[in-house]
């Protein structure tokens, strides 16, 4: 079982076992959480990862910076190790930003896209 | 025959200009995205100017669960069946884009608390026609077309879902979509066998929001698509290249004779005409250009964002929205090569020249609107997309959407904000939401098409 701690709940936490994705995990104990797609394509469901691992690599939403930020993808994202989120669009800070103001760079894109830019650099 | 009838819709555009005004209208009002945890819902709004409850918003008709993300609608039926006594205009297909779900919804039963018929739900979709994030609803006749921008995977090109009356899946309508890359609306002018549709980006792009990069790397739009109706599978494609970056809304006129229709690209910020050649073949121009615009805290000038577009049901004005600068346009098309300016109107925008509105700070600009079928009344909604509002506007967070209304002048041009007539989705029961496409029970300027 892991542990999972939601920081901006007021430190609740959850026993989750890690076979399937956070968000029907943690829903079915009762935490109200933001969703949409159920596929890991549409970023609704997104929460901030302040500690521990998760495996999310069927999630296609995300780019390469929000990765950074710490955004994990609660729909397809399952816990590896304990876990501390903030969940829900307060934990979104740095989940939206205007791209006109603030551009990604090469390496900042969607994951496909940046390794299609690297290999045609080759 | 006109009047004789008794179908759903109208005989023809000029009879349906002639039809009573709306005293309803159904909006979408969305929390998805908003960090409030309720479903989105379907507005009723008393838009009678007589009634004491006017500007107000007097039912809620809430979807079964969260996360939706109702968006587009379109009827079960339109002037394409007015001969057919059997059927009527009484249901609203309101599909969830983010979801997949397929809301039925009677408006007959009690026009002001319209109420669930039957949930086409997501899974079966996908299941199904393997199809992700609905759009555009259009019927034919008595059957019913849904573009999907997506692949059950959300990647692109999506496809058509096919239903019958009766709201069963009958699979996919088109043959083929050939080399279509992406998908959005579609418009169809039977007389002339033909339908054109648009391309946005698949959902997995669109949908956690809008990176710029992304349209460099060609996950956005750039072409209408020209489709043998009958055949059901595309003919011609037509690229736009940098004049048509995201083309999105596509309207023919409403003549069923004409073969001049539009589209506005809404990255671009330009409006292009396409109409048929005398040899067969389509052509199309540009005809309105908006220049991006100066800020003081934009490396680049603000793009317009034409996000969508309407034609009024006389052919004789187009209307346009510039969703970032917070401008909508009325052209007189009378000519449609060669556009004229005859009215605009300022609400929110980034450009700050009308931040308030009949007293309401308006977060978001114009960006989906609904023109009465006389052409006099025009809705205007301030939302365009959970995650794309999250970027541009994230004060509509807890602002919530605004709805107003432009009177417009169909004699001699011009738009003028009505300053009786507000709905603000900030002050809703259970908190800001926000409100996006809208259509009249009677019919509107984009839902009926006549054969």
């Amino acid at each position: 079982m892991k542990k999972i701690t939601i920081a901006n709940r007021n430190n609740a936490i959850y026993e989750v076992r890690g076979n399937k994705p956070l968000l029907s995990e943690l829903r079915s104990l009762g935490l109200d959480l933001p969703y949409g797609c159920q596929y890991g394509g549409c970023i609704t469901c997104a929460a901030k990862l302040i500690k521990g691992k998760v495996d999310q690599k069927s999630q296609v939403a995300l780019n390469n910076r929000q990765i950074n930020n710490g955004y994990v993808i609660l729909c397809v994202a399952r816990a590896k190790s304990d876990c501390t989120f903030d969940i829900g669009v307060e934990s979104h800070d740095k989940l939206y930003r205007n791209p006109f103001i603030d551009p990604l760079a090469q390496h900042e894109l969607k994951a496909n896209i940046a390794t299609v830019r690297e290999i045609k650099d080759d | 025959m006109e009047g004789l009838c008794c179908g759903p819709g109208y005989a023809s555009p000029s009879e349906a200009i002639r039809a009573p005004s709306e005293k309803l209208l159904y909006t979408i009002a969305i929390y998805t995205g908003t960090g409030i945890q309720k479903p989105d819902y379907l507005a009723t709004i008393d838009v009678d100017p007589k009634s004491e409850s006017y500007s107000k918003v007097i039912h809620r008709m809430e979807m079964p669960g969260i996360g939706d993300e109702l968006h587009h609608m379109g009827w079960n039926a339109c002037s394409s069946c007015h001969d057919d006594k059997n059927m009527s205009r009484r249901y609203l297909l309101v599909p969830g884009v983010r979801s997949n779900n397929i809301y039925v919804v009677d408006t007959a039963t009690n026009p002001k608390a319209p109420r669930i018929h039957k949930i086409i739900q997501g899974t079966e979709i996908k299941t199904k026609t393997n199809l992700s994030g609905p759009h555009t609803v259009h019927c034919l006749g008595s059957e019913i077309i849904i573009s999907f921008l997506g692949d059950a995977k959300g990647e692109a090109p999506g496809g058509y879902l096919h239903l019958n009356k009766d709201f069963e899946i009958l699979g996919r309508w088109e043959n083929s979509m050939g080399d279509i890359p992406f998908s959005y609306d579609f418009w169809y002018q039977p007389r002339h066998n033909v339908m054109v549709s648009s391309e946005w980006a698949a959902p997995n792009t669109f949908m956690p929001g809008f990176d710029l990069e992304e349209v460099g790397h060609l996950k956005y739009g750039r072409r209408l698509h020209i489709w043998d109706f009958e055949k059901k599978r595309p003919i011609q494609t037509m690229y736009l290249g940098e004049d048509g970056l995201i083309p999105l809304e596509v309207k023919f006129l409403h003549n069923p004779n004409s073969s001049h229709g539009f589209c506005g690209a809404a990255l671009s910020a330009n409006v292009i005409h396409f109409w048929k050649t005398k040899n067969g073949s389509w052509e199309w121009e540009k005809i309105i250009d908006i220049d991006n615009e100066p800020h003081p805290d934009w490396p680049i000038p603000i793009p317009g964002v034409m996000s969508a577009l309407l034609v009024s049901m006389d052919d004789k004005y187009l209307y346009i929205n510039n969703w970032l600068h917070g401008d909508m346009r009325q052209y007189n098309i009378t000519d449609p090569h060669n556009p004229i300016l005859t009215g605009q109107v300022w609400m929110g925008g980034l450009l700050g020249r009308a931040p308030i509105v009949n007293g309401i700070k308006v977060a978001g600009g114009p960006q989906m609107y609904q023109l009465s079928l006389d052409g006099k009344r025009m809705y205007v909604t301030t939302s365009l997309f959970s995650t794309w509002d999250n970027q541009f506007y994230p004060e509509i967070r807890t602002k919530g959407g605004v709805m107003l209304m432009i009177d417009c002048d169909v004699e001699n041009g011009g738009m003028k904000i009505n300053k009786d007539f507000v709905v603000n989705f900030g002050n809703e029961p259970n908190g800001p939401s926000r409100c996006h496409e809208s259509r009249y029970p009677g019919g509107d300027c984009t839902s009926d098409i006549w054969l």
